[in-house]
């Protein structure tokens, strides 16, 4: 029940945030998260947030970890849909996610990922 | 709300106890922003800041309290929302307002940021915990303008918590709907177990059954063999008998001479017929060693007297050889206490076999003591039994092929039978011998069959009786089945006494008037019926109610004589008891009188006496003990000493005073030591007795002191 679930989509992993994660239920997507990397090799992470109405300073911070600890493993993260006004907060907050890319949408996400993983592949 | 400047109370508040709460928080300053008209990005930034308020209350303070209220202000209202908590305040307040602070835990954000995502911001922090305000400007306008309104927001607010309780519910139910499953798998597996345990069940009562079955099969076959055993004694013993006489007389010539052929086949018929009689003697006696009839009548005997007796028995045998018999004196051999007559049988059993397969030379008997038991010994000078033929002569119908052999007769049962009885005796027969050279039999029993008896003790019955039970004369010569009917009776007033003889039980209802008899009609070699018929024929003893028990249907035989009732082996405890329970109903009882204020005390006492024949009633004080022996007369009167109002002193004293109660006994039952003036006011009962013994002491003492009474010695 207290769990974000996760979806794959080929070499991608999918999570659509829809409810107002406190922070333990962040810290177990995490963990959930990094665990199926592992187990599933994705290359690529994409969080949709857009129904989130706060990011605040923990969740932000949650998806900056995220997307570091993919990264170690190998896999890009996109974070898509974030609402305006909760990236004015996040800015206003002095909250700055290094290290996250973000996409207006989950198309445009998945197309990021893809660009990325083919330049890798080729290098 | 305007018409009370300075603002009212929250509108809204939730307690931060779980971590949860902090998006509850949040969640509702969201909420109260909508609908007091708060821009969109507002209500987010709003959202934020309490956020991180709240989380900083949870985590540096373990909860608190977050209040959203609206404030009137001096242009428009405000939406304020103040975070208390009780912690330890905030640490150097200043570098973290102005963002110098790096929060080890990764947060630092919380305080600094929030300040720029609302209005205005107020922060109160000491060692007694922090307040953080936050406000945010309502557009103008905006927000309950009058009470109606904010009682449809605060409406409004109400409709939209369900969600919560709504999932709240949620959750609840599916824990309810895992903890049902939970539930019915238990009681599947329950059901499961329980149908293992009923197969069991089954199984164990059909095996029961099948037991149950066996053993009546069993004991239907004992019966019938012992039936027809004592049948054969008598239908085949008594014609055997006839014709041996018949031949004795012709042989006599009584009727008229006979000539030398004649007095050949009738010798002939008359040897035959011997012959056949030991061999139903033989096996007579064989099968009752083997099914336990056979009871060892041990007597004290000199083996003097024995061999000077078996002496004169064998002579005849003597008649037609040229054998010598030699009984040696017993050396060292005290009197023996053990079966005589069994001993006699054994040795008769050896010495005619030896006799038998000797030809010449000589039989030796001897014996002689070897610590506790005592060896005796037929040596003969006869053939001799090869080693691998010495274990087989002890077997029924064990014979040997010799030339001999073929000449003499013999049942084949006479060894078998002797090893039995030895074995019977707590002894056995050993065998040495040489083919040619001769045997020796060695016959080993200990002095003293079941243990060093007390010599000359023939235990008198009425010495044994303890008068405060009722006597029970069971006339019986199974020591297991005695065993049985004690146990049946321990705890009871009822006391057996068993004797095993007629003889016994004749000289016991002489001594004793028992309440019952209990009778059983086999008594090894006698039946119990003469005694039955003496029993109901006098007029002293026709009252004695008996009951006939044995194996043997034979309900008609002791309806006739007068028997009370019958049953068959092996009697029930309850069957006995009712019968016994009846028998004393016909007898007077005698009261014994309980005085104790103390309830438990004559509880307890009153439990002990149960176990004898008087009718036991109890009172609490001594003006009631008073009334109730002068009414009464008790056989005795057990009498507290220490009791409230009348004393146990006083009561004894009034009871001498008075010619009705003077004779009454008193046992003065206390618990305390008495002293000396009181033991002097106590000189007038019959014993002092003392409380709180161990039971099996306490009876033992009470019987003693009632049986001095002289009370119980009469007949009751």
């Amino acid at each position: 029940m207290d769990r974000i679930p996760i979806l794959r989509m080929g070499e991608f992993l999918l999570v659509t945030i829809q409810v107002d994660m406190h922070d333990q239920l962040a810290l177990t997507l995490q963990d959930d998260l990094t665990a199926q990397i592992t187990r599933t090799g994705a290359r690529g992470v994409l969080i949709d947030i857009s129904s989130l109405d706060v990011v605040d300073s923990f969740i932000g911070r949650m998806l900056g970890s995220i997307a570091s600890m993919a990264r170690l493993m190998n896999a890009e993260t996109v974070v898509v849909g974030m609402q305006p006004s909760v990236a004015i907060t996040l800015v206003e907050l002095g909250l700055t996610l290094h290290g996250i890319r973000t996409a207006l949408n989950v198309e445009k996400g998945m197309a990021l990922l893809r660009a990325g993983a083919a330049r890798r592949s080729r290098a | 709300m305007r018409s009370q400047p300075g603002g009212t109370g929250p509108i809204l508040t939730v307690a931060i106890r779980r971590e949860e709460d902090v998006v509850l928080a949040r969640q509702r300053a969201r909420q109260v922003a909508r609908l007091v008209g708060v821009a969109a990005s507002e209500q987010t930034r709003l959202a934020t800041a309490v956020s991180e308020i709240a989380r900083n209350a949870w985590k540096y303070a373990s909860g608190g309290k977050v209040e959203i209220a609206l404030e009137d202000g001096e242009e428009a209202s405000a939406l304020v929302v103040r975070v208390r908590d009780q912690g330890r305040g905030v640490k150097d307040l200043d570098a973290v307002l102005s963002g110098r602070y790096h929060s080890p835990t990764g947060m630092g954000l919380g305080i600094a940021g929030s300040r720029r995502l609302v209005d205005r911001f107020d922060i109160q922090s000491g060692p007694s915990g922090t307040t953080v305000t936050l406000v945010k400007d309502l557009p103008p306008g905006a927000g309950p303008a009058t009470p109606r309104e904010l009682a449809a927001l605060l409406d409004a607010l109400s409709r939209e918590r369900p969600h919560d309780a709504l999932e709240e519910l949620t959750t609840q139910n599916q824990e309810l709907l895992g903890a049902l499953d939970a539930l019915k798998e238990r009681e599947r597996q329950l059901v499961e177990l329980n149908r293992e345990l009923e197969d069991t069940n089954r199984g164990v009562v059909a095996l029961y059954a099948e037991l149950d079955e066996k053993a009546d099969y069993l004991r239907r076959a004992s019966e019938l063999k012992s039936r027809f055993l004592s049948n054969m004694s008598h239908e085949f013993r008594t014609p055997l008998n006839t014709v041996i006489s018949f031949c004795g007389l012709l042989l006599g010539e009584s009727d008229g001479p006979l000539n030398d052929e004649q007095r050949k086949q009738i010798g002939f018929a008359r040897r035959s017929a011997e012959g056949m009689l030991d061999l139903v003697n033989d096996l007579l006696d064989l099968a009752k060693v083997e099914a336990g009839k056979t009871t060892v009548r041990a007597a004290p005997f000199e083996v003097s007297e024995l061999f000077g007796a078996l002496r004169g028995m064998l002579r005849p045998l003597l008649a037609t050889t040229q054998l010598a018999l030699h009984f040696e004196d017993p050396v060292g051999l005290p009197a023996l206490y053990t079966d005589e007559g069994k001993i006699s049988q054994i040795l008769r059993n050896l010495i005619s076999n030896a006799l038998k397969f000797t030809e010449r030379g000589e039989v030796r008997i001897a014996a002689r003591r070897e610590g506790g038991r005592a060896i005796f010994s037929v040596s003969d000078t006869g053939i001799g039994i090869a080693p691998e033929d010495q274990e087989r002569i002890f077997q029924e119908y064990g014979q040997l092929d010799s030339p001999v052999q073929r000449r003499v007769r013999g049942t084949g049962l006479g060894l078998p039978l002797s090893r039995r009885l030895a074995e019977l005796l707590g002894g056995r027969i050993t065998l040495q011998s040489e083919p040619g050279v001769g045997s020796t039999f060695t016959l080993d029993v200990p002095l003293f069959y079941g243990g060093p008896p007390e010599i000359g003790a023939v235990p008198d019955i009425a010495a044994l009786h303890d008068p405060t039970r009722y006597p029970v004369l069971v006339v019986e010569d199974n020591p297991e089945t005695i065993f049985v009917y004690e146990k049946f009776t321990s705890g009871t007033p009822f006391q057996v006494l068993s004797v095993g003889t007629l003889l016994e039980a004749r000289r016991a209802v002489q001594r004793l008037r028992p309440v019952a008899v209990v009778l059983d009609v086999m008594l090894g070699a006698e039946t119990a019926w003469p005694l039955l018929s003496e029993l109901k024929g006098s007029a002293l003893t026709r009252g004695i109610p008996v009951y006939v028990v044995t194996m043997v249907e034979n309900r008609g035989k002791a309806k006739g004589l007068g028997a009370d009732d019958f049953a068959e082996k092996p009697l029930e405890r309850g069957w006995l008891l009712s019968r016994l329970e009846e028998a004393a109903g016909l007898l007077p009882r005698e009261e014994l009188l309980i005085v104790d204020d103390d309830e438990a005390s004559r509880y307890l006492l009153r439990s002990l006496l149960s176990e004898t024949r008087y009718a036991v009633v109890d009172v609490a004080s001594g003006e009631e003990a008073l009334r109730r022996v002068a009414e009464r007369r008790p056989a005795a009167v057990f009498l507290d000493w220490k009791m409230p109002g009348m004393d146990g002193g006083e009561v004894l004293a009034r009871l001498r005073a008075d010619p009705r109660t003077r004779d009454v006994p008193v046992l003065v039952y206390t618990g305390e030591e008495l002293g000396p003036e009181q033991r002097a006011r106590a000189a007038g009962a019959a014993a002092i007795l003392a409380k709180g013994r161990p039971r099996l002491s306490a009876l033992h003492e009470i019987r003693e002191a009632l049986a001095r009474l002289g009370r119980g010695v009469d007949p009751p």
